[in-house]
C-alpha cells in the first residue's frame, strides 16, 4: 500500500479533529520497537461523526499479550483530544493480516530499511 | 461496539477472574521461591541443617520442573492465555501453577500429570492461534508448545534429566525465538531470515529428539542449535538497531544482546557435555539463567502491565538487578566452573538468587513509583464521565 493519504491511514470525519486525532495515535508508543503504532502501520482506520469515533486497528502477531495495554493507551490518549460527548471505540481486527510494507517512512528509516 | 467485537464473544464471571487472578499471584511466586531454594541447595555445598523443612528438599529433588515448568511455564502460559483472550486458557497456567505446588508438597506424580495437563492445554491454545494468525512464528510458538508436552510426558513417563531437559529447554528457547522471528519481520527482511532460522530450530528439536536415545550426541546437536541461533540473533535481531534508541527500548535491547552471548555460552557448553566435558552447570545455567533471565527481565516492564494489570514506572534501577545478574554468572560459570571450586560456585549461586530477589525488589518499586506518579490521575479518570473500554477479558 504505497498510496498513503495526507494522513497516515483512511481518515473519514471532520477535519478540525484530523491533526489531534492522527498526533494522539502517533504517542502510543510499542516500546520493544521504540515506534508508534502509525509508524508500525498498525491503524487501518478512523470513521468520526458527532456520537462517536471508531479506530480500526491490527497487532504483528495474534500471540502478542499486551493488545489490552496498547488499546488502552490508544483510548487514553484519543480522549485528551476528542470531546467527551463523542464515545470512542477499538476495534482490533485480524484481516487483512498485517504486512511490513505497511509501515510508514518514518518506521522503515528506523529499522533501517 | 467494543473492542472484542471482531472476536469470539468470551467473557468470564468477574468473580471467577478475580479468584483467579489472586491464585496466580500465589502460585507464580511459589514456584519461583520454591525453585530458587531448591537450586541454592543444590548449588551449595555446605551440609543442610537438620532441621530443613521438607519442601525445600522437595524443591531442590524438582528444581528443573519448578523453574521451568511451574514458573517459566506458567508465566508463558499466561501470556498466551491472555494473547487469545480466552477464559479456558487460562487453565493451562493454573494447572502448572498447581503442578510446582504440588512438587514442594513432594506430591512428584501427581505434579507431573498436572504438569502434563498443563502443556495439552497450552498447545491446544497455540492451535488456535495458529488458525487465527498463519505465519512462521506462531506456527515456531506451536512448536515449543509441543516439546514443552513431550518434555513432560516423558518426565510424568520416568525419563531422566539428559532425556528430558533438551525438550523442556526447547520449549523456552522456541517462545523466545518465535518473538524475535516476528520482531524482524519490522526489518523487511522477514522471509529471508525466516529459512535459516527454520534450519536452527529443526537442529534444535532434533536435538532433543536425539537425546532420548543417545544423551552424548543429543548434546552436542543441541548445543549446535544453540550457538547458531545466537549467531542468528546477533545477525538479524532488532535490538541491534534499539540499542541506539533510549529509555526501555534501550534496556530492552541490552537485556537481549548480553543474553544472547550466554546463549552462545549456554551451547558451548552443551556440545562440550556432549563430549563428556563437566560442563553441565554452563549449560544449564548459561542458558537457563544467562538467557532466558535476560529475556525475562527484558519482558517484565511490558508483560507486567499485561498480565498483571499493575503500570510501572521504568527508570535506570532497572540495570542494576541485569548487572547483578551477569557478574554472579561469571563467577558461577567462570571461576566456578574452570577452577571446579564448589565454593566459589555456591557463592556465584548466592549471587544468582539474590540478582534475582532484587529484580524482583525494583519490580515492586517501579510499580510504586507509578502510582505515587500518577495518584492524581487516577482519581480524575474515576470521575471521568467517559465509559472506559471493556478489555477483551474483564
Amino acid at each position: 500500500m504505497s498510496d498513503l493519504p495526507a494522513a497516515p491511514f483512511p481518515y473519514d470525519g471532520p477535519e478540525d479533529l484530523r491533526a489531534g486525532i492522527v498526533a494522539a495515535l502517533k504517542r502510543v508508543i510499542d516500546p520493544e520497537v521504540a515506534m508508534s503504532i502509525v509508524d508500525v502501520g498498525l491503524v487501518y482506520g478512523v470513521a468520526v461523526d458527532d456520537r462517536e469515533l471508531r479506530v480500526t486497528m491490527t497487532m504483528t502477531s495474534a500471540a502478542c499479550p499486551v493488545t489490552d495495554v496498547i488499546v488502552d493507551d490508544a483510548w487514553h490518549e484519543l480522549a485528551r483530544v476528542v470531546p467527551s460527548s463523542i464515545e470512542l471505540d477499538i476495534d482490533i481486527v485480524w484481516e487483512p493480516p498485517w504486512t511490513p510494507d505497511r509501515m510508514s517512512e518514518r518506521g522503515r528509516r528506523i529499522m533501517g530499511w | 461496539m467494543d473492542a472484542r467485537s471482531h472476536e469470539r464473544a468470551r467473557s468470564p464471571h468477574h468473580g471467577l477472574v478475580i479468584a483467579a487472578r489472586s491464585l496466580f499471584c500465589v502460585l507464580v511466586p511459589l514456584s519461583l521461591v520454591g525453585a530458587v531454594a531448591g537450586g541454592l541447595l543444590r548449588a551449595c555445598t555446605a551440609p543442610p541443617p537438620p532441621t530443613l523443612p521438607s519442601w525445600i528438599a522437595a524443591a531442590a529433588l524438582s528444581h528443573a520442573a519448578l523453574m521451568i515448568c511451574g514458573f517459566l511455564g506458567s508465566v508463558v502460559a499466561l501470556e498466551r492465555a491472555v494473547a487469545v483472550g480466552r477464559g479456558a486458557a487460562f487453565l493451562a497456567p493454573l494447572a502448572s501453577g498447581l503442578g510446582g505446588a504440588l512438587l514442594l508438597a513432594g506430591q512428584v506424580r501427581a505434579a507431573a500429570f498436572a504438569i502434563v495437563a498443563a502443556a495439552a492445554v497450552f498447545v491446544v491454545v497455540n492451535i488456535v492461534l495458529v488458525r487465527r494468525q498463519r505465519a512462521a512464528h506462531t506456527r515456531l510458538l506451536l512448536g515449543g508448545a509441543v516439546a514443552w508436552l513431550v518434555g513432560s510426558a516423558l518426565y510424568a513417563g520416568g525419563a531422566n534429566g539428559p532425556a528430558v531437559l533438551p525438550w523442556w529447554f526447547a520449549f523456552l528457547v522456541a517462545t523466545i525465538a518465535a518473538e524475535r522471528l516476528e520482531m524482524t519481520r519490522l526489518t523487511g527482511r522477514g522471509l529471508a531470515v525466516e529459512r535459516s532460522l527454520r534450519l536452527v530450530m529443526a537442529t534444535l528439536f532434533g536435538g532433543a529428539v536425539v537425546a532420548s536415545f543417545s544423551a552424548a550426541m543429543g548434546a552436542a546437536l543441541f548445543g549446535t542449535a544453540l550457538v547458531l541461533l545466537a549467531a542468528w540473533l546477533f545477525l538479524h535481531d532488532i535490538a541491534r538497531r534499539t540499542l541506539f534508541t533510549h529509555g526501555l527500548s534501550r534496556y530492552m535491547a541490552v537485556c537481549l544482546l548480553t543474553g544472547y552471548g550466554w546463549l552462545a555460552a549456554a551451547g558451548v557448553g552443551w556440545i562440550g557435555m556432549g563430549a563428556g566435558l563437566p560442563l553441565h552447570d554452563l549449560a544449564l545455567h548459561a542458558l537457563g539463567l544467562g538467557f532466558v533471565v535476560s529475556m525475562m527481565m527484558a519482558h517484565a516492564p511490558v508483560i507486567l502491565p499485561a498480565i498483571a494489570r499493575v503500570r510501572l514506572r521504568f527508570g535506570w534501577a532497572f540495570y542494576v538487578p541485569l548487572v547483578a545478574l551477569h557478574v554472579s554468572l561469571v563467577v558461577r560459570l567462570g571461576p566456578g566452573l574452570g577452577l571446579g571450586d564448589a565454593l566459589v560456585r555456591g557463592l556465584g549461586a548466592t549471587l544468582n538468587a539474590a540478582s534475582l530477589a532484587l529484580f524482583a525488589a525494583t519490580i515492586a518499586g517501579a510499580v510504586l513509583a507509578w502510582r505515587l506518579m500518577h495518584a492524581g490521575e487516577e482519581a480524575a479518570r474515576a470521575g471521568a464521565r467517559r465509559r472506559r473500554p471493556a478489555s477483551r477479558l474483564h
